[in-house]
Formats: C-alpha cells, sequence, structure tokens
C-alpha cells in the first residue's frame, strides 16, 4: 500500500516536473511545478512528516509558485512561444546536477548526525523543534542569512534597473 | 455494502461532509442576503419559503445549475473551468479537519492547523488563475488583486494563529479545543482573535476587502465572465469559505464543542459557528470597502506588528516576564 502511494507520488512529482520544463505555455508549465510540490508534499506525508508537507504547500505553491506566475502572467512571453532550444549547454547542466545530487545524498546518509535520535514515525514535533533551534541553532540561522543574501541581492537588482 | 454503513462515510457524504456543506452553505447565503438587507432596512428574500425567503438559495441554486455555461472564444478553456471548480472543493475539503465535536471530524491530523492554513493560500492562487483564463480585463485584475491581497494578510494570519498554538502546545485541532476545558483562548488571545478575523475576512473577499471582485470598481472581478454553474461555484466557494473559516474560528477562540452538559457538543459547535457567521455578515453591513494600498499597508504595518506583539504577549502569559 505504501509501495503503491510512494510509486504514484513519485510519478506525478516526475511527471509534472517535465511538464513544468517542457509546456509549451508558461502558465502551465507553472501550474505544473505546483503539482510536482504537491506529489513532493505527499513523500512528505509517506515519510510521516506531515508538518514539512504543510510548509511544503504553503511556502512552495502557495508563495513560489504563485509569484511565478505572477512574473509569466505580467512580463512573461505570449502564449504559444516555443520552448527554449535544447543546447549543450542544458546536457553539462544534466550531468552537473547529478554530481550533485549525487554528492548530497552520499553525505546525508554517510553523515552520523549527533544529538537527538533519529526522528521516527509519529514524529514528536517538540522534539523536532527542539532539535533545528537549539542542537542545531547556528547551522539554522546560516541557512536564513543564505535566503537574507537572496532578498539583498533582489533588492539590488531592482535598484540598479531604476537607475537606468 | 458495509461501507455505505461505515461512520467515516457517513461523514464525508452527510455530516460535516457533502449534503451538509451544500445546504449549509444554501442557508448561510440566506443569511448573508437577509441580515444584509435589514442593516440596510430592505426586507431581503420572502417569496420562496414558508419563513423569511429561506428556501431562495435554493430556488437560485436550481436556477444557475440549469442555466446556459458561457466559455469566452479566446478564453484558455481548461483553466477558465478547472480553476473555480478546484477552488471550491479546496474551500470545501477544509470542513474535514473541523472537529465539530470529539466523534464528527473526518481527518484528525496531528498538524490540523498548519494544514488548514497550508490548504488556504491554495485559494488565492485558484482566482488568479480563473482571473488570467477569462483573458478579459477586468477578471484579470480582480485576479491580480487577490494576489496583492494574499500577500497583505498571509503572514499576519499565520502569525496570529501561532498565539492558540503556543497556548494549547499542540497543532492538533481537537487537542486545542481540549485545551481549552480551563478557559477560551479568546480571552488571553484577544488581539490574535482580532487579527485572525480581520485576516480571514480578506481571505474570504467579503467587504470591507472584496477587492478582487469589487462590483463598482471591476464589475465582479475575477467573476465577471462566469456564468451558470461556474458562476455558482465561485460564489458558493465563498459561502463555504464563510462556514468553514467561522467553524475554525469558534474552533481555535471560543472552545469549540466544549459547553455545558445537557447541550450536545455539536450543537455548541454550530452556534458558536453561526455567531461568527452573523458577526462577519454585520461587518459587511456596517463597513465600506478599503483601498489596495490601504490593505497592503496595513498588513504590511499594521497587522504584521500586532501579530508579532501578540506573540511576545503570549509568551509572557505563559512563561512569566523573562527576567534578564
Amino acid at each position: 500500500m505504501t509501495d503503491l502511494a510512494f510509486l504514484a507520488f513519485a510519478f506525478v512529482t516526475v511527471i509534472a516536473a517535465i511538464l513544468a520544463i517542457e509546456a509549451r505555455d508558461l502558465v502551465y508549465g507553472a501550474v505544473s511545478l505546483g503539482v510536482s510540490f504537491l506529489g513532493v508534499a505527499g513523500l512528505f506525508i509517506l515519510l510521516d512528516a506531515s508538518y514539512v508537507a504543510a510548509f511544503q504547500i504553503s511556502v512552495y505553491i502557495g508563495a513560489v509558485v504563485v509569484l511565478i506566475l505572477f512574473t509569466v502572467m505580467l512580463v512573461g512571453p505570449a502564449k504559444g512561444d516555443g520552448p527554449m532550444e535544447f543546447k549543450k549547454a542544458s546536457l553539462f547542466g544534466a550531468v552537473l546536477i547529478s554530481l550533485m545530487l549525487g554528492m548530497a545524498g552520499t553525505l546525508a546518509t554517510t553523515t552520523a548526525f549527533p544529538g537527538r535520535e533519529v526522528c521516527g514515525s509519529g514524529c514528536d514535533l517538540q522534539l523536532l523543534s527542539t532539535t533545528l533551534l537549539v542542537d542545531y541553532g547556528i547551522q539554522l540561522e546560516l541557512l536564513a542569512l543564505v535566503l537574507a543574501a537572496a532578498v539583498i541581492g533582489a533588492l539590488t537588482l531592482a535598484k540598479a534597473e531604476k537607475k537606468e | 455494502m458495509a461501507i455505505l454503513t461505515s461512520p467515516l462515510f457517513f461523514k464525508i457524504a452527510v455530516f460535516p461532509g457533502l449534503t451538509s456543506l451544500a445546504i449549509i452553505a444554501a442557508l448561510v447565503t440566506w443569511l448573508d442576503r437577509k441580515i444584509t438587507a435589514r442593516v440596510q432596512l430592505r426586507i431581503g428574500p420572502s417569496y420562496v419559503s414558508p419563513v423569511g425567503g429561506i428556501l431562495q438559495s435554493f430556488a437560485d441554486l436550481i436556477k444557475l445549475a440549469f442555466k446556459e455555461l458561457i466559455i469566452p472564444a479566446k478564453a484558455d478553456k481548461f483553466f477558465f473551468v478547472a480553476a473555480p471548480v478546484i477552488g471550491m472543493i479546496l474551500a470545501g475539503g477544509l470542513v474535514g479537519l473541523i472537529p465539530f465535536s470529539p466523534e464528527t471530524q473526518i481527518a484528525n491530523l496531528e498538524v490540523g492547523l498548519p494544514v488548514f492554513l497550508a490548504f488556504l493560500t491554495l485559494s488565492p492562487t485558484m482566482v488568479l488563475l480563473a482571473g488570467w483564463s477569462a483573458n478579459s480585463k477586468y477578471p484579470f485584475i480582480g485576479g491580480l488583486r487577490s494576489l496583492f491581497q494574499q500577500t497583505a494578510y498571509e503572514i499576519p494570519l499565520w502569525l496570529s494563529a501561532i498565539g492558540v498554538v503556543m497556548m494549547a502546545g499542540t497543532f492538533d485541532l481537537l487537542k486545542i479545543v481540549e485545551a481549552q476545558s480551563t478557559g477560551w483562548f479568546i480571552i488571553p488571545q484577544a488581539l490574535g482573535a482580532l487579527i485572525f478575523l480581520i485576516t480571514i475576512t480578506a481571505e474570504m473577499e467579503r467587504i470591507p476587502f472584496d477587492l478582487p471582485e469589487a462590483e463598482p470598481e471591476v464589475i465582479m472581478g475575477w467573476q465577471a465572465e462566469y456564468t451558470g454553474f461556474l458562476f455558482l461555484a465561485a460564489q458558493g466557494a465563498g459561502f463555504i469559505k464563510l462556514y468553514v473559516f467561522s467553524a475554525l474560528f469558534a474552533t481555535i477562540y471560543l472552545g469549540g464543542f466544549l459547553g455545558p452538559a445537557p447541550v450536545p457538543g455539536l450543537v455548541w459547535t454550530l452556534l458558536k459557528t453561526t455567531v461568527i457567521i452573523v458577526l462577519i455578515i454585520l461587518l459587511r453591513g456596517s463597513f465600506g470597502r478599503v483601498r489596495i494600498d490601504q490593505l497592503l499597508r496595513a498588513g504590511w504595518t499594521l497587522l504584521l506588528g500586532l501579530a508579532i506583539a501578540n506573540i511576545a504577549i503570549t509568551y509572557i502569559i505563559i512563561q512569566g516576564i523573562p527576567s534578564i
């Protein structure tokens, strides 16, 4: 039953992700991306992390996809424009991304995260929050700095465009 | 046949699921029209029924369901049909998370409140898609307004709900109700409840925050091109939301099904929900529409600031004043 659900969610995620790239209409592409995120949320639920799934939905679909849609509708190309042509660069990109994903996967599986027990089935949210905010507090703050850097970068870009 | 007699099937099909949802949404529509009419010194619906035109919205429902469905020639047909329907399903599905009484809850999730709010964030997306797909000026403006509005209310909404979670120590809606057996959260969380009420009114697109469908400004906004059944779906979603959000408010702030013993818990929940519905309808009768810039400024400064202050107040209520 779980395997079947996993296969279904994985199928939806992958197919929707491919559609997101290949769709001729960018709005359809953005919505496919949203469906793909829904599939990821389903996978989180199967992993007993429904809390993460709720935030996956609210942040990635409720905010990220909406902003993409917004941008596409306001400034994107007209309906019917074909997708970008296949270039050698995309092949290079695919190799690079596979390498990075492989590295991240290897790191995640081989690193022994010290401190707390692994959050298993019926995960205790309080344990999760103390782990995140107390044991790995500094790492969390550093991750937040990455987001802050992104915001500062976006603001700089927006200001630079205004000057021209 | 065993599935037809199972309690879960009854809950999904009858109460609090589909059948009751349709009937209650129709009754809420009637209540909305009747109360607004009385506030404006009119009579409101009065013909179709034994008492006070109570069957008017059922008559409208039948009328709209049999009307011709017109899809504009240059519309994006898939999203034009899918967006309002998915929007209504999203709004209706949320009723499954509300504990009307310990026995009548369809899905008891450990993280009920975040899941509820997470699915809420999807409905402005559907409004945007609906507005865009009509390929027409006013619907598109309405869709974009819905998005702007979402950026204004979404963060204060989540932050005001955090106060309740801090008090109860859980995300589980059933346990949140049980945690209120010593006192309803509306008293320590008065500020949070006020912000929550304002932000859910904005989420429901009701006056004073009905900018995406403001009739005098953008002629019904994103709903302008809809006819027949799709118009019913677009309108119905609003009234389903009014019912479901009021039930959520009653659950997390007014003690849900808790109440003196002889009256069953279910009745208490519905009673409290009705009070909130009437309050929100009275807001519609009492206030004018705000401008989009006013709403955005209020959302990002006043509501956000107050919501953060509410978290600080809640911390002091729970932990006492921190000694530095």
